[in-house]
C-alpha cells in the first residue's frame, strides 16, 4: 500500500515536471541566493588577495614591524651593506604641512620590482627636496612640476624648500599624497627611524643564507619571509570580507525563512489541488501515515531537485561572471569549487523543504475520505483558522506588542548620556520576529478587513474588479500565505528606506556642522589679513559665496558674577551669519526659533547650553577678557554648531564686547559644480592667500562627497541584501498565481463559457496577482513604518522621525507592479486554454 | 424514421449545417461529429439523445461557440458563429446563451446570488428584478441565495446554474446531462422549471440526456449516433423514447 500511495504521488508530480518545479522555485532562488552568497564570497576573498596593492610580490624579507620599535636608519644601511642583498628599501611615511596644505610624503624607490608608483610626467626625484606627487594631489593643491614650495615635517620643524620634480600613478590616489626615495624623505624630515625595511635577494643568493646575515646585522628586529607578510595582510584583508558576509549572511537567513513559507503555502494549494486524489486513496483503505509520508517524500524530492539545480545554477554564473568581467577589464577572480558548501545547500533545501511540507501535508492527510465523493465544485479553501492556531497567534501578537512596549519604556530621555541601545534594540528585534510570526499565524483573518478596504476602489471598477477580489476574498488563507511572504519585504525595505532617510537628515545635519560650505580658509589662531577677504570675495567667477566670520575662543556665559557651567575654559563664539549659507539656513532646532536671532540674542549648541543649564527664552551675560554684553538664548540647537561654535552671537554683540574687527576665517562655496568648478574655487582662493602666513584652506566639499558617498552606499547595499527576500517574494506570488491558475483551471473555464471574454480573464487574474502585492505591501508599510522609526529612536542617535514619501509610494508602486507582473504569464496561460478542454480538466 | 432530417435553418433558434468535428490527426483522429445537419426551433425543448461518445456532447459545444467545428456551418438565430473570432464567440457567450453543465457550474467563492447574476455582470448589465424574483422563487432558492456553493446540495447548485442561464434571458439555453447527478425528485424539479421556461417564458432550451425519463419532458428528441444524425422523436414519450433508443442499440 505504501509504496502504491508513494507511486501514485510522485508519478502525479513526474507528470508535471512544470508544477515540482514552481513548488520548489522558491527553494531554488533560495539555494541559489546562498550558494551564489558563499560563491561571491569566495570570489571578493580571492580578488582582494589577488589584487592587494601592499607588499610587491619580489619581496623576499621583511624586516621591522608594528609590535616592536622601528628599524633605525643605521639598520637600513647595515641590511644594505649585507652580501646578497640586492635590494633593500626603507619604507616610510610623514605628514608635512605645505603653504598650499597637507601633504603625505611616502618613500619609494620609483623604480626596480619594489616599487609601488609609475612616473607619467617629470622624472622621479633623487634629491633630499624633491617629491613626486600624484595626478589629484597636483590638482588639489595647485602644484606641478617644477613648483617649489616650503613646509615642515618629522623631526624637520623649520620650514625647507620642496620641489616637484615629477607626476606618479599609484594605486590609490587620496589628493595629498607625495613620493620621494627613502633617502631624500629621510634627509629631508631629519628621521631617524624607519616603519620596516624590505628587501630583495640577489638572483642566486640563497634566501635563507641571507636572512641569516641579516638577522645578525640588525639584531633584535623581527625578519619576516614576503611570502609571510603578504598573507598576512591577505588575511586581513579576508577577515574584513568575512565580517561583511555575516551581515550578508543574517540577510540571507532572512530570505531562507520567506522561502520556506513560500514553499510551505505553495504546497498547501498543490495538496489542496489533489485533495479528491488523496480521499480517494484514503477511501480504498490508505492511512494518515501513509499520505503524510507519501507527501513529504514529494516534498524530499522537490526540495532536492529545487537544491541541486540552484546550486548548479549558481556555480554556473559563479563561474561565467568573473570570466566575463574579465574579459571586459575587471580584475576579478573565479571562485573555488566548495563541493561541501554545495552538498550542505542541497541537504538544507531538502530539509527546509521537509519542514515546509509537513504543515500541509499533514493538514492534507486529516482530509475526510467523503471528500472524494463531493463534486470538485465544491471544494472551496477553509476560510477562517482554527482555534489554537487564533489562541497561539494572538499569543504572539501579544509578545510583539509587549516587547515594543518594553522598548519605548527604554528609549533614552533627551539629553540621557549614558544610553546603551543594545538591550532596547535586542527587544525590539524581538518584537518585530514576534511580529512577523504572528501575522504568519493570524493572516487569513487579516487578509478580509485589509481587501475591504484596499479593495475598494477595484470593487468600483466592475465586474472584473469585484471577481477578482472575491476570489482573493474568498480564498484567505492562500491570499495570507502569499502577501505575508511580500510583508515581510516591504517591511524590510520600508525599514532601510527610512532608516537611510533618517541617516541622511543626520549626517546633512553633521555636514551642515561641520563642513557647511565648499571651502573654508582658516587663520589658524590669528586673523586673517583683510586682503584675503577682499581678494576672495572678488573672485565672483569662481567662487559663489565668500562668508568670513569672526570666531573666539573663551567666551563664558554669566548670570550676575557667577560662571555658568563646569567647563575650564571658555566657550568656542562665533559670529558666523548662518543665513548666508545654504546649508546652515535651516538648521533645525531643539528649542525657540532661529528667526530671532539678532543683536542681543544668541543661539546656543546643545553642549552649551546643557553644561551651562540654560534653555531657550533665557536671558544671560556673554563675557570675553574685554567685556560683557547681555543678551537672551534665542535658539538651542540639537547638536553641535557649525564650525563646533559653542555659542552663535551677533557680529554687533561681539563689537560690543570688544572683539577686534579683523575676521579670523571666512567659508566659501565653489560657483560652478563638480570637480572643475572645485578646482577653479581651490584656486581662486590660493590666488587670494598669496603668501599669507599661516593662512590655511581646507577643501570641506572633499569629506562632504566621502560622507555622502558612504551613505548613499549604505543605503543600496541594505536595499540591496533586502531585495533578497523581496525577490522570493516575487517569485512567490509568481508560483502561487501559476499554480492556483492550474488548480482553478475549471473555473477559468467556466467563466470563459458563460461569457468572460480571454483579455477579460486575463486580466482577472493578473488583477489577483497584483492584489497579492497590494494586501502585503499594505500590512508590510503598516509594520514597517512604525518599527523603522521605533528602530531610529532605539539607535539614540536624535535622528528625526522622517516618512519619505516618495520613496514609499515608489516602494509600494514597484511591489504591486512586480506582483502583478508575476501573474502576467499564468494568466497568458490560463486565457488559452480553450473553455471545453479546461471545463473537461480532471482535477 | 429518417435518417437525415431537412435542416429547419430558416425558423430554427440555432442551427448546425453538415457539422464536422475531428478531433487530432492521423491514425488517432476521431470524427465526433460526422456531417450534422439539425435544427432546434424557437420556443421550444429539445433534447438530444445518443449512446456514451456518439457526440452529444461535441455538437452542444459547436452550437454554443465554446468549440470551434472543422467544417460545416453554426447558425444562431441566422447569425454564423463559424469562423467568428474569439471575441465574437465570448460575447455571443455572454449575451445571447445560457448553460448549465452536469457538474461545476458555479464559482466556489461567490455566493449563489452572485452566480446568478455572474453573466450579467460581465456584460455591465442590470438583472430584470421581476425575472430574477420570479426564478428565485420558483427555484425555491430564496432562502440559499446567500450561500456558497460549498454549502448547497447538488439538486440546488443545479437549480442556481439553472437561474444563471435564465435570468439574462438567452436566445438559447445548452443543457449538458442537467440531471446526471440527481436524484430522481431534485431531476424532475430541474426539468419542469426547463420545461415551463420553455412554455411560459418562450425559452429555447437544448438538452444532453442518457435517461428517457428526463426525455420526455422534451418536445422533441433528436438521436445520434457515431456522429452523426439518428432520427428524431416529435413529442416523445418514456416508451417512444426507451424503444428508439432500443432500436439504435440493435443497429449496430
Ligand atoms: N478532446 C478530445 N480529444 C479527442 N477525442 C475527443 C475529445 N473530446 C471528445 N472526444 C471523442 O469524441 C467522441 C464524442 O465525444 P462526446 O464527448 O461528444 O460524447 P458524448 O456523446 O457526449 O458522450 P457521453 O454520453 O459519454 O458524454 C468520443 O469518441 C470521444 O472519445
Ligand atoms: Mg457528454
Amino acid at each position: 500500500m505504501r509504496a502504491t500511495v508513494l507511486r501514485t504521488q510522485t508519478t502525479a508530480a513526474a507528470r508535471r515536471p512544470g508544477r515540482l518545479i514552481l513548488t520548489g522555485l522558491a527553494i531554488l532562488v533560495a539555494s541559489f541566493v546562498v550558494f551564489g552568497t558563499v560563491l561571491v564570497q569566495q570570489i571578493t576573498e580571492r580578488t582582494v588577495r589577488d589584487n592587494l596593492s601592499g607588499t610587491p610580490a619580489v619581496t623576499d624579507l621583511v624586516i621591522g614591524s608594528v609590535d616592536v620599535q622601528p628599524p633605525t636608519v643605521t639598520d637600513v644601511r647595515q641590511v644594505r651593506a649585507v652580501p646578497g642583498v640586492a635590494e633593500a628599501v626603507a619604507r616610510v611615511a610623514t605628514g608635512v604641512s605645505i603653504g598650499e596644505g597637507y601633504l603625505n610624503l611616502q618613500s619609494d624607490p620609483g623604480t626596480g620590482p619594489l616599487t609601488t608608483v609609475r612616473v607619467i610626467e617629470g622624472s622621479y626625484p633623487d634629491q633630499p627636496g624633491e617629491i613626486a606627487i600624484t595626478p589629484r594631489t597636483a590638482e588639489r593643491l595647485g602644484l606641478s612640476v617644477g613648483t617649489t614650495t616650503s613646509g615642515t615635517g618629522g623631526e624637520l620643524t623649520t620650514p625647507a624648500p620642496l620641489t616637484v620634480t615629477g607626476v606618479v600613478e599609484t594605486s590609490a590616489d587620496a589628493g595629498y599624497d607625495a613620493y620621494a626615495p627613502d633617502s631624500a624623505v629621510i634627509a629631508w624630515a631629519r628621521l631617524t627611524t624607519v616603519e620596516r625595511v624590505d628587501v630583495r635577494v640577489a638572483p642566486g643568493a640563497s634566501t635563507d643564507a641571507v636572512r641569516q646575515r641579516v638577522t645578525a646585522a640588525v639584531a633584535g628586529q623581527p625578519i619576516r619571509s614576503g611570502a609571510e607578510v603578504r598573507e598576512a595582510e591577505a588575511q586581513a584583508a579576508a577577515e574584513q570580507v568575512g565580517r561583511l558576509f555575516i551581515l550578508v549572511g543574517m540577510f540571507v537567513s532572512i530570505a531562507v525563512v520567506a522561502a520556506a513559507l513560500v514553499v510551505t503555502s505553495t504546497f498547501r494549494i498543490v495538496f489542496a489541488q489533489r485533495m479528491r486524489q488523496l480521499a480517494l486513496l484514503r477511501a480504498v483503505g490508505a492511512s494518515r501515515a501513509t499520505l503524510v509520508g507519501a507527501l513529504t517524500a514529494e516534498g524530499a524530492l522537490t526540495g532536492l531537485v529545487a537544491g541541486v539545480v540552484g546550486v548548479a545554477s549558481a556555480l554556473t554564473l559563479g563561474y561565467a561572471l568573473p570570466a566575463i568581467l574579465r574579459a571586459t577589464g575587471h580584475d576579478v577572480s573565479s571562485p573555488g569549487l566548495p563541493l561541501a558548501a554545495a552538498v550542505a545547500v542541497v541537504i538544507g533545501a531538502v530539509v527546509i523543504t521537509v519542514l515546509a511540507v509537513l504543515a500541509p501535508a499533514l493538514s492534507a492527510a486529516r482530509v475526510s475520505p467523503l471528500e472524494a465523493l463531493r463534486a470538485a465544485s465544491v471544494t472551496a479553501g477553509r476560510r477562517g483558522i482554527g482555534v489554537s492556531r487564533l489562541v497561539f497567534g494572538l499569543l504572539l501578537a501579544g509578545g510583539a506588542v509587549l516587547a515594543a512596549v518594553g522598548t519605548i519604556s527604554q528609549l533614552p530621555k533627551p539629553e540621557q548620556s549614558d544610553y546603551d541601545p543594545s538591550m532596547p534594540l535586542l527587544l525590539l528585534v524581538g518584537s518585530g520576529a514576534l511580529a512577523f510570526f504572528a501575522l504568519v499565524a493570524l493572516g487569513p483573518l487579516l487578509v478580509r478587513p485589509v481587501l475591504a478596504v484596499v479593495g475598494w476602489p477595484l470593487r468600483q471598477l466592475g465586474p472584473l474588479g469585484r471577481m477578482s477580489v472575491g476570489g482573493i476574498g474568498g480564498t484567505p488563507r492562500r491570499a495570507a500565505a502569499v502577501s505575508v511572504v511580500v510583508a515581510l519585504g516591504v517591511t524590510l525595505i520600508s525599514g532601510v528606506v527610512i532608516g537611510g532617510a533618517s541617516l541622511q537628515i543626520l549626517t546633512d545635519r553633521e555636514m551642515a556642522l561641520s563642513a557647511p560650505s565648499d571651502f573654508e580658509v582658516t587663520s589658524n589662531g590669528g586673523t586673517l589679513p583683510p586682503a584675503v577677504v577682499s581678494r576672495a570675495e572678488a573672485a565672483d567667477g569662481a567662487l559663489a559665496r565668500v562668508v568670513p566670520y569672526r570666531m573666539v575662543d573663551d567666551a563664558r556665559l554669566l548670570r550676575g558674577a557667577d560662571k555658568l557651567g563646569d567647563g575650564e575654559s571658555g566657550y568656542p563664539t562665533s559670529d558666523l551669519d548662518l543665513a548666508a549659507l545654504p546649508s546652515t539656513g535651516d538648521l533645525d532646532v531643539a528649542q525657540g526659533t532661529l528667526t530671532d536671532r539678532g543683536p542681543g540674542r544668541i543661539v546656543l549648541n546643545s553642549w552649551v547650553a546643557r553644561d551651562a543649564g540654560l534653555r531657550a527664552g533665557d536671558t544671560v551675560t556673554l563675557a570675553v577678557a574685554t567685556g560683557t554684553v547681555d543678551v537672551r538664548v534665542a535658539a538651542v540647537l540639537p547638536g553641535d554648531g557649525p564650525l563646533h561654535a559653542g555659542i552663535l552671537a551677533d557680529p554687533g554683540d561681539l563689537d560690543r564686547l570688544g572683539v577686534p574687527a579683523a575676521y579670523t576665517g571666512l567659508l566659501a562655496d565653489a560657483a560652478g559644480a563638480g570637480e572643475d568648478g572645485r578646482t577653479a574655487g581651490v584656486r581662486a582662493l590660493r590666488q587670494a592667500i598669496g603668501g599669507s602666513d599661516g593662512v590655511g584652506l581646507a577643501v570641506l566639499a572633499d569629506e562632504r562627497d566621502r560622507n555622502d558617498a558612504l551613505v548613499r552606499t549604505l543605503v543600496w547595499v541594505a536595499v540591496g541584501l533586502v531585495s533578497l527576500t523581496v525577490l522570493i517574494a516575487v517569485v512567490g506570488v509568481g508560483s502561487t498565481t501559476a499554480l492556483s491558475v492550474v488548480e482553478r483551471v475549471r473555473e477559468s473555464g467556466l467563466l470563459r463559457a458563460i461569457g468572460l471574454s480571454r483579455t477579460g480573464l486575463r486580466i482577472m487574474l493578473t488583477v489577483e496577482s497584483g492584489l497579492y502585492g497590494v494586501i502585503g505591501a499594505a500590512i508590510g508599510l503598516v509594520l514597517g513604518i512604525p518599527y523603522a522609526w521605533l528602530a531610529v529612536e532605539t539607535l539614540g542617535i536624535e535622528a528625526p522621525m522622517t516618512a519619505p514619501l516618495l520613496p514609499l509610494a515608489g516602494l509600494f508602486v514597484v511591489l504591486v507592479g512586480l506582483t502583478a507582473l508575476a501573474g502576467v504569464l499564468p494568466a497568458r496561460r490560463a486565457s488559452r486554454v480553450s473553455p471545453v478542454v479546461a471545463l473537461g480538466a480532471d482535477n | 424514421m429518417t435518417t437525415h432530417a431537412p435542416p429547419e435553418t430558416s425558423h430554427a433558434a440555432v442551427a448546425a449545417v453538415d457539422l464536422v468535428k475531428v478531433y487530432g490527426s492521423g491514425d488517432t483522429a476521431v470524427r465526433a461529429l460526422d456531417g450534422v445537419s439539425v435544427g432546434f426551433g424557437r420556443a421550444e425543448f429539445t433534447a438530444i439523445m445518443g449512446s456514451s461518445g456518439s457526440g452529444k456532447s461535441t455538437l452542444m459545444h459547436c452550437l454554443a461557440g465554446l468549440d470551434t467545428a472543422t467544417s460545416g456551418r453554426v447558425l444562431l438565430g441566422g447569425t454564423q458563429l463559424t469562423g467568428q473570432s474569439d471575441r465574437t464567440l465570448t460575447r455571443v457567450r455572454r449575451e445571447r446563451i445560457g448553460f448549465v453543465f452536469q457538474s461545476f457550474n458555479l464559482l466556489p467563492q461567490l455566493t449563489a446570488a452572485q452566480n446568478i447574476t455572474l453573466p450579467l455582470d460581465l456584460a455591465g448589465r442590470q438583472p430584470d428584478a421581476e425575472l430574477l424574483a420570479h426564478l428565485v422563487r420558483v427555484l425555491g432558492l430564496g432562502d440559499r441565495l446567500n450561500h456558497r456553493p460549498s454549502e448547497l446540495s447538488g439538486g440546488q447548485q443545479q437549480r442556481v446554474a439553472l437561474a444563471r442561464a435564465l435570468v439574462a434571458r438567452p436566445e438559447v439555453v445548452f443543457a449538458d446531462e442537467p440531471t446526471g447527478n440527481l436524484d430522481s425528485r431534485s431531476g424532475a424539479e430541474v426539468l419542469t422549471i426547463l420545461r415551463d421556461s420553455v412554455r411560459d417564458l418562450g425559452q429555447t432550451v437544448v438538452m444532453v440526456t442518457h435517461d428517457p425519463i428526463a426525455a420526455a419532458y422534451a418536445d422533441r428528441v433528436v438521436l445520434l449516433a457515431d456522429g452523426r444524425l439518428a432520427g428524431e422523436i416529435d413529442k416523445p414519450n418514456q416508451v417512444s423514447v426507451t424503444d428508439a433508443l432500443r432500436d439504435l442499440a440493435a443497429r449496430r
